[in-house]
This record gives C-alpha cells, structure tokens and sequence, in this order.
C-alpha cells in the first residue's frame, strides 16, 4: 500500500520544473528558422520533427500516461494521412479542412476499433494493435481506385489559408509553413496538456499506475482506456494530416507497422514519463536519420545503439534523465 | 555549487559550446563560381528491398562522375555526387531531396528507384524549378498523366515492357498465355498492358491473382497446367518471382510449357538458384553486346574500375550524370527550366547510348527511348554474369506507342 502512495507521489512530481523545460523547447520551437541553418540543417527537417513529435506525444497519451502499449499506432497517423490527402483531392482545395477530415478519419477508426481491444492487456493488446494496422495497410495497399496503391496517393498538394481578411501563402514558402505546423503543433500539445491535468487525465495516470485498485476504488477502467485511445489516436491522425502536407503525398507506408515502432522508439528514447519526451525523441530520431543516412547506410545501427544504451541506463529517457539531473 | 545550471551545463561546455557556435555561424568564404563544383543530388533507397538496385545506379553514376572529371567536368566545373538514402520511405525522400536543393544547393536531382517516392520528390524539384532525373522507377504515370516539365526518365514504363516481350513471346512461342500476377497496382497495369498487346495479335489467356507475399504457388501452377498455355507468364516481384520459378522448375513445367516475364534484372538474375534461371524476359540494358564497340570498351573499363559487370541500373546512373553534361553542353546552364528545354529530343552520343540505333528523350514525354533487349536467361555460361542471350532488340519507341496514349500533357513553366 505504501509502495502505491510513494510511487505515484513521485510520478506526480517528476517534472519539478515544467514549466523551464516548456520555456526552453519553446524558444528553440520558436526560433528555429533562426539557429538551425547555421547549424547545418533546413527548416523541412524542423517540420518533420513537429510532425513525427506530435505522433509521438499523442501516442504517450497511451503508453506513458495510461499504461497501455499499441504497436499499430502507425495505422491511425496513415489514416490521418489519406484523410486528408483525399479530401484535397477529391472534394475541397481547403487545407483546414483536410485537416479536420484526416483527424475524423482516424479518430472515428479509433474510437470504432477501441471496444473490441480495451479488456486486452499487454502482449494481447499490442498484437492486436498490430493486426488492424495490418488490415489497414493492405486496404490502402490493394484499393488502387481510390488510395493509389502501393505508388500512393498523389494529385494533391496543401491550399493557401484563406482567413477572411488575409491570404497565409504556405504552398511556396517553407518557413511560413513551419509556423503553421507549429501553431497548429502548439494548439494539440495544449490541449493534450490540458487534459493531462484535468481529473481524467489524474484518472489515466492512476490506472497506469495501479489498475486493480482505481477498479476498486469505482473508475470504470475499460471506458477510460477507451477514451483515452480514442483521443490519442485522433491526435496521431492530426500528426498523419500534417504529415501528408508536408510531404504532398500519402502512401501505404505510413500505416506500416515499422513506422508504429519508429514511434515506440522515439518515444521510449525521449523520455515517457516526461510530457515533451517523445519530442525530444523524434527530435533525436530525425536527426539522427538525417545526418547519419547521408554517411553510412547501417544509420539504423546507431539509433538502434542509442535505443538499447538508453533503455539500459536511463530507463526514464533523454528528458527523464535531463530533468532529474537538473531537478536536485 | 549544484545549481541547476551547473548541473547540466559546465563552465567548459558552455565555452566550447559558443566557439562551435560562433564558427559555424561564420561567413563561408566565397570563391570564384568557376571553382564551385556542379552539385548532383541523388536520392535512392540503400536500404530496404530495393537496396541491390539502388546500389547498381549510384555505383554507375560514380563511375560516370569520374569519367567526366577526367575531361574537364561539366562546363568547366568538376562534378560532385551528393548521396542520400531515401530507405524505401516517401517521407524520407522528400526530406532527403528538400536537404539536397535547400541546404546543399545541389543544380539537379536524380532518384528513386521506388516510383511512388520518385513521384512524390518530383512534387519539390518541380515547385523549385530543379531539373530531375528518374533513372529507375518504373510505374507509367511520371511520363504518363503525371508528367512534369523537369523530370526526364532512362528506365522503360511498365506498358514498355510488356509491349516489347508480348509480340516476341506470341512469334517464338504461341498466342495461348497464363498470367500469375500479384494483386497490386503494378500487376495490374503490367497485366493489363500484356492483355491488350496479346489482344492485338489475336491471343487468349486465363490469369491467376496472388497476394504479393505468395510462398506457395502449386495451386496456380495446376490450374495453369490444365489451361495448357504456350507461355506461362510470372509477373510477380522479388522474392515471390524467384519462388514461382523454383517451383515451375521443381514441377518439371519447363517441358509442357515456356516461363516469361516483363522485367529481370542482373542483379535479382543471381540472387536465381541456376536450375530455376530460365524463360523469356527483357531487360533494358544488357552488357554482352560483342558488335557494339563501345559497349564492349566500358564493359572492359568498368569491369576494371569496380570490378563488376555492369547491369542495366549501372547504365542508368552512367546516362544520368551523362546527360546532365551533354544537356547542360547544349543549353550552357544548369537552370532548371533552360536544362530541360534543351533535354527535349536529345539523341545520346554512342558512348554514352552504349547499344545500336537512336536513343532520345522524347519531347512529348520526357521518356529515353532505348532500345528494349528481349531474351532467355539460362545458367551461367562462358562466365558468371553470362546468364541472358539477347534474342532480339525492340524499338523503344514502337514499344512506348504515342505521346498522346501515355496520356502525358507537357505544360512548360512560363
């Protein structure tokens, strides 16, 4: 009994100073166009590392703040992906709206599939995870009509916004658009703040720690999980809309299972006990592929060196360590 | 002493940590434009399954590289090769190509062997005006309905393919085919094209779709020996082709029927068991051509430079980066739109066109007109690359039909 009580106090209070680590990865979110040139880098590779981080983040919705493990979360960001991608397409040039198309689209997948997986646990849980990201692959794979197949979805590209009184130009102008992701990025890691320190999101976190007894205590577990899966799946489809216009394209490889794991891997390397872990492990992730890719093919070894020395010595990830060094 | 800075930045850090920055933040030193090198970007996928073809092409455009330094560069300025994995992922190639014109001002993109990503990279080289080069992404539609102003491609498109071993298939063997296709975009438009061509010339078949990963294919391979076809025609991929084989071999088929394809290639050709290399397929570029004199001198230089014989990918990454010359050549600027002006209709020198008759880019389509090498692969013979004999040579042209079926609409930038 007294184990619980120390153990969620100290998950209460991991984040002795969250609000510094939210001040420094706001400066450097902000300031990006700036510092990262100088650095070598390009802004599309920022506004990969937004859309990756937010997978990431929303896909910690579930593993580090309710304790479940997916493996196919890789289906919902697809989804996300080619709900947008048709809808500029086929019906409307209106990025907003592809947006909110790709969000329904996954989220409504989601929360469709959820039922029929929350009284799973553990190895079950995941293996199923897996098997609809399967099933949603090989549609996108084989429907050629509509998704385009194994070449995937093209004859789309993102739409200026129109707000009424001005006209934002984000086809043409890289840093434009990196703002507008990070806006967009800055509304949804809100409002995933939000509901973390609202009392469902205490609820979530006390199902994590200690399933049994929230049971006992009247928390009905398997609806949260649900609604806890739902929402991170709807915010892992935001992640796959702004990816697909980023990319200008939508293809069967971003339901694949190996991206689920790429977003398993950044997030357990960043930290997901930590609310910006995973972004800092996207970060990682990103730049690790982008700089390593271009000297050696075997650049999977490394992050996979990286994966294995963090999990052996600092089981909380990057930011987890980083935040108990600078917390004493 | 443990504030919270000190914990996780050091006095010494934080110095170090300002040199690097300030060095870095330094204005380059600006040379001559002379001595800037012409930049080429490449974006394939050296790693994943297409990794052994994608290795072929920048090996090819290495050697063409040197090969042009050698002889004063391109416009006077020696070339450098930039090569970026794309690792099979469009998101990936994208990235990659954004890195290529953003960061590393490369003056011209080549990729990807995977058609979706090269279709995709396309979408950025276009939107910047960076003449592109797909050397090896087969599907129709990046010369087809989705043709670009900047993109030009070497390899042949899928209709290609099948058109040119359709009409020499029917001649040797019969007009009797079964397909066994995978059920994807590729086998499909592979198949459709095979059907329409075998149409043409009065044929008829039975098809069997698999799933793409098919291990098992001796219920399709009854069937087949019950339709009793001339040829048998094995359209599927990697690893489930190579299985297809074995298993016709296995079931002693080669004697009741003949075994063809559209596309093999040097590379999935060894990675064969010998008694499964067999049947009738086309490859785009092949070594062995004795009549061809300078085919036969770079077979003989490259073998000595890398110590390889050189497959049709090779071939493609040598025609890109030769291209690139001969167009700037004539165009005397790497500007994007210009290049590709100047790319429009031009025939490729001997040594660099490396078989018989006229090869061209198309004006209408951006699509190289080779010639398309139809044959049978067998074991090895005088050595171990010597597992094709070149049958007949189709005109690319004739093969590709009009610039109106590919249903490609060039609109220049104004």
């Amino acid at each position: 009994m007294s184990t619980t009580t120390v153990t969620v106090t100290t998950a209460a209070t991991a984040q002795p100073r969250p609000w510094l680590t939210t001040a420094i990865i706001w400066a450097l979110l902000l300031t990006v166009p700036l510092w990262l040139p100088m650095l070598g880098g390009y802004t599309a590779l920022a506004g990969r590392v937004l859309v990756l981080g937010l997978a990431a983040m929303s896909f910690n919705l579930l593993l580090g703040f309710t304790g479940v493990m997916s493996f196919g979360h890789a289906a919902y960001f697809g989804l996300g992906a080619y709900g947008a991608g048709l809808t500029l397409k086929y019906l409307t040039a209106s990025t907003p709206l592809a947006i909110v198309a790709g969000v329904l689209l996954g989220g409504l997948a989601g929360t469709l599939f959820g039922p029929l997986i929350v009284r799973r646990r553990g190895v079950y849980f995941a293996m199923v995870t897996v098997a609809f990201g399967q099933i949603a692959f090989y549609v996108a794979y084989s429907w050629d009509s509509l998704t385009g197949g194994y070449d995937g979805l093209r004859g789309f590209s993102r739409a200026p916004l129109d707000l009424g009184f001005i006209t934002v130009d984000i086809t043409n102008n890289a840093t434009t658009f990196y703002y507008f992701l990070l806006i967009v990025f800055g509304i949804a890691t809100g409002l995933q703040a939000l509901l973390l320190a609202s009392p469902f999101g205490r609820t979530l976190v006390a199902i994590r720690e200690n399933e049994r007894r929230a049971r006992f205590l009247g928390i009905p577990i398997e609806r949260h999980i649900w609604m806890s899966f739902s929402i991170s799946c709807a915010f892992t489809a935001l992640a796959g809309a702004l990816y697909a216009l980023l990319n200008n394209f939508a293809d069967p490889m971003g339901l694949h299972y190996s991206l689920s794991g790429e977003i398993v891997i950044m997030t357990v390397m960043g930290g997901m006990r930590a609310f910006w872990g995973p972004l800092v492990g996207a970060a990682l992730f990103v730049v690790l592929q982008d700089y390593i890719s271009s000297m050696t093919v075997n650049w999977m070894s490394f992050v996979g060196l990286i994966f294995v020395l963090v999990v052996l010595f600092f089981p909380r990830g990057l930011l987890g360590m980083l935040q108990k060094g600078t917390g004493k | 002493m443990q504030t919270i800075v000190t914990a996780g930045f050091g006095r010494r850090t934080l110095i170090k940590s300002g040199l690097a920055l300030t060095a870095l933040a330094a204005p380059p030193i600006i040379s001559a434009r002379g001595e800037v090198p012409v930049r080429i970007g490449m974006v394939d996928p050296l790693t994943g399954i297409l990794s052994a073809l994608a290795a072929s092409e920048v090996e090819g455009a290495k050697y063409a590289v040197e090969r042009i330094n050698k002889k004063n560069g391109i416009l006077g300025r020696q070339v450098e090769l930039l090569v970026e994995d794309s690792a099979n992922d469009v998101g990936t190639g994208v990235q990659k190509t954004r890195k290529l014109i953003e960061r590393d001002k490369v003056d011209v993109i080549f990729g990807d062997v995977n058609s979706g990503i090269a279709y995709a990279m396309s979408q950025v080289t276009s939107e910047l005006k960076v003449f592109h080069i797909v050397p090896g992404g087969h599907t129709d539609p990046i010369t087809g309905t989705d043709c670009k102003w900047n993109v030009f491609r070497i390899c042949n498109t899928t209709s290609m393919d099948a058109a040119a071993i359709t009409s020499d298939l029917v001649k040797r063997f019969g007009k009797r085919f079964f397909f066994i296709t995978p059920d994807y975009a590729y086998g499909h438009t592979l198949q459709d094209n095979f059907v329409k061509n075998l149409k043409a010339l009065g044929g008829e078949y039975q098809a069997e779709m698999l799933p793409i990963n098919t291990s098992d294919f001796s219920a399709s391979l009854i069937k087949a020996k019950a339709y009793k076809p001339n040829v048998l025609l094995n359209n599927m991929g990697g690893l489930a082709q190579i299985n297809c084989m074995k298993q016709f071999t296995q079931f002693g088929m080669q004697k009741e029927m003949h075994l063809g394809g559209a596309l093999f290639e040097l590379e999935v050709i060894k990675a064969v068991p010998a008694d499964a290399q067999s049947g009738s397929w086309s490859m785009e570029w092949w070594w062995n051509q004795p009549n061809v004199p300078e085919a036969v001198a770079f077979v003989a230089d490259f073998r000595k430079a890398t110590g390889k014989t050189p497959s049709a990918r090779h071939w493609f990454g040598l025609v890109a980066v030769e291209s690139v010359r001969l167009g700037a050549e004539k165009a005397k600027t790497l500007e994007g739109p210009k290049l590709s002006l100047a790319m429009e209709g031009l025939e490729l020198p001997p040594d660099v066109a490396l078989q018989p008759g006229k090869v061209f880019y198309r004006a209408g389509d951006h699509e190289l007109m080779a010639n398309i090498f139809v044959g049978d692969v067998h074991p090895p013979k005088t050595n171990p690359d010597d597992v094709f004999t070149v049958t007949a040579l189709v005109d690319g042209e004739k093969a590709a039909g009009s610039v109106e079926s590919t249903g490609c609409k060039m609109v220049h930038p104004a």
